[in-house]
């Protein structure tokens, strides 16, 4: 990895050429994203691709055309894995959907337009503690002599600590959920700015009930920013490793997991290779969203 | 033969708090059906409050509504005889116009052609035939108001509620359908409520004004009378061009009250009133029944006439309204249709007069 240096090292423009450098550097200043993310996120992306059907070495890998850490992937428990995190991510995203949609609609529909983005920013509160904090400190809660379990022993509601809760998909489900509901709300508020300011109050005119309403009007306008929030639960729940790392256990992996299980194995082809195919996945998910509700859409007003 | 048919609304002590804020104080109101009723008060007022609780879109704080003489204060909207005409933002945006229409009559469990033929008929109504297969986003603001007023027409409710249903529009749309909403309500027959701040919109349309001011309800009456016989002191400061005088009552002989206005006696007609000598009162004359002289006239009458100094003429076009400084701090305006090709100059003494009868006395 080649160190960032500061590609404009220009110094303090001199004599009457100020204003014209002036002018051509705050030009400029609007391709630089444009090279940033060239350099540090699509060339990295294909190289990622082109990596993955190297030859594995000792402690690298070598250039060479071989589909050994595909076939590695495919044929071995790591494709149930994948496959079972993806399922396991979906019943993420489902609940994510369900606990955190409505309170999107709750936000543009009762609270007023004023407070809506201060409950908005309350979501952001979170963030405010790391991660890997966040997470970790799920442990003692969930552990088998942790809070829920006393709590419901003491209550005298189970007798016996349940011990799904952590080291397993449920484990990694409470931690997933926990860590991206916000996004989903986030979405969601998003998505119902394409929800007409008094289409609520003509379904209560019009007798159009809760159920109606959602999938008749609410469903329809804001379908592009579920879907995009939605994708972005899932491609998270496949891929940050470190939830399944802390809360999960055995086969309770996901893909972000066994990518960094294979560089810990110096096995940098096959950590190539998951990585490409979880591109693809999303890829491919992306290109049916867009194609079933032009994703476009997400940030333009509606009329 | 006559039966007496109950009211369309009739509301009794009306009130609506939101935590401390009154928006609604204890209001008592009655509409005839087949009228058009229009609330007109500035923003902030409490008519938009009183509608919306007609509607059932709120829930009063105490007091009743009732339709047909039926009490729904504990019905939702869709189960109360009216239906909703919103100002703006109320398409359904990913369905056509003819979606639109349908969706309440779909709601309603009518089958697919029912629907159709209804909701062309209402389209028909509005002047949106050939419209039916469009989006919202492709019509202009009127046509959108046309298609809310179709959807709301469709259901064959009796009692239609407009809240604000032309203030997105400009002012030349805002005539034009102005005028259309008055023939369709005349065409179909059924009662009209329609909430404006719009004074102009308001007389285009009503065939009675209710005036409704910091949640009370000011004043309530035909059209015509509340621009040309305005009983209460606001109801003269919100609708035309009142000139407001203020005085202390000097003398009450009969039906005659003297009132002290900067120095002159003032004489006007007693009305009826409570007036008792020394009182604060207010009395108004509309501004196009001002008349302005620069010297000795035989029509100003003294008890009628008041001694200013010009300032200055606001030419509007159809009409020029000159502006007399008859006391510090209180100006009389006259509006004259003529142009007058040479204006008096600024400061001049000018006297103002007007008919005895034309001013009118408030006291509340």
């Amino acid at each position: 990895m080649a160190p960032h240096t500061p590609r404009r090292a220009d110094g303090p423009p001199v004599g009457t050429h100020r204003a014209s450098m002036m002018d051509r550097l705050s030009k400029g200043v609007f391709y630089l994203p444009i090279v940033f993310m060239m350099l540090f996120f699509a060339l990295p992306m294909a190289l990622t691709v082109v990596f993955s059907v190297f030859e594995r070495t000792m402690f690298w890998m070598e250039p060479g055309f071989t589909l050994f850490a595909y076939e590695n992937f495919i044929f071995s428990a790591r494709l149930t894995n994948f496959l079972s995190s993806m399922y396991y991510s979906l019943i993420s995203v489902a609940i994510c959907f369900v606990l955190g949609f409505p309170i999107a609609v709750f936000l543009r529909k009762s609270v007023p337009q004023v407070a809506q983005h201060r409950v908005v920013l309350l979501f952001i509160l979170p963030f405010m503690v790391s991660e890997i904090i966040r997470v970790f400190a799920l442990r003692p809660v969930l552990q088998r002599n942790g809070l829920v379990n006393t709590t419901l022993q003491n209550l005298g509601l189970i007798d016996e600590p349940i011990t799904a809760l952590l080291y397993t998909h449920t484990g990694v489900i409470i931690g997933e959920v926990m860590s991206f509901l916000p996004f989903i709300v986030f979405s969601g508020f998003l998505a119902m700015e394409a929800v007409p300011k008094y289409i609520f109050e003509v379904c209560d005119d019009l007798g159009a009930g809760p159920v109606r309403r959602f999938v008749d009007v609410i469903l329809p306008l804001a379908a592009p920013g579920i879907f995009a929030g939605c994708v972005f639960i899932f491609v998270n729940g496949l891929g940050v490793a470190l939830l399944p790392n802390i809360l999960g256990g055995a086969g309770a992996v996901n893909a972000g997991l066994i990518a960094t299980q294979a560089i810990a194995a110096l096995d940098f082809p096959l950590a190539m290779a998951v990585s490409a195919i979880m591109m693809t996945t999303l890829m491919t998910l992306l290109y049916i969203g867009h194609r079933l509700f032009d994703l476009t859409k997400i940030l333009s007003p509606i009329n | 033969m006559t039966r007496t048919k109950p009211a369309a609304v009739e509301v009794r002590g009306l009130a609506k708090h939101y935590g401390s804020v009154v928006a609604l104080k204890d209001v008592d109101l009655t509409i005839a059906a087949g009228e058009y009723f229009v609330l007109l008060g500035p923003s902030g007022g409490g008519k938009t409050t009183l509608l919306r609780t007609i509607g059932g879109f709120h829930r009063a704080t105490h007091g009743e509504v009732l339709l047909h003489g039926r009490e729904v204060g504990h019905l939702p909207p869709d189960k109360r005889p009216t239906s909703m005409v919103f100002q703006s933002y109320a398409l359904f945006p990913h369905m056509t116009v003819m979606q639109n229409v349908g969706y309440g009559l779909k709601i309603a469990g009518l089958d697919k052609a029912s629907r159709r033929d209804k909701s062309a008929a209402a389209l028909d109504m509005v002047g949106l035939q050939g419209f039916a297969d469009r989006k919202p986003h492709e019509l202009s603001g009127g046509q959108q108001q046309r298609v809310q007023l179709a959807r709301a027409m469709v259901l064959d409710r009796d009692i239609l509620l407009l809240d604000e249903p032309l203030a997105a529009l400009d002012a030349q749309l805002r005539k034009d359908m102005c005028l259309e909403l008055k023939h369709l309500q005349e065409k179909v027959g059924i009662t009209f409520i329609h909430v404006t701040h719009n004074q102009e919109e308001a007389m285009t349309v009503a065939d009675r004004i209710a005036l409704i001011a910091d949640g009370d309800l000011i004043e309530v009456g035909p059209a015509r009378e509340v621009y040309r016989a305005p009983d209460k002191r606001f109801t003269a400061s919100f609708v035309g061009e009142n000139n407001l005088l203020t005085g202390k009552v000097t003398a009450v002989s009969g039906s005659e009250v003297t009132v002290d206005v900067a120095g002159e006696a003032i004489k006007v007609d007693r009305r009826g009133l409570d007036v008792t000598t020394g009182q604060e009162v207010s009395m108004s004359v509309r501004s196009e029944l001002v008349r302005m002289s620069l010297g000795d006239t035989d029509d100003a009458r003294p008890g009628h006439a008041l001694m200013g100094t010009y300032n200055e003429a606001v030419y509007l076009g159809l009409t020029t309204s000159h502006l007399i400084s008859v006391a510090p701090g209180c100006e009389v305006t006259s509006r004259v249709v003529d142009d007058l090709d040479d204006l008096p100059a600024h400061g001049a003494p000018v006297r103002v007069y007007w008919a005895p009868g034309d001013l009118r006395l408030h006291t509340s």
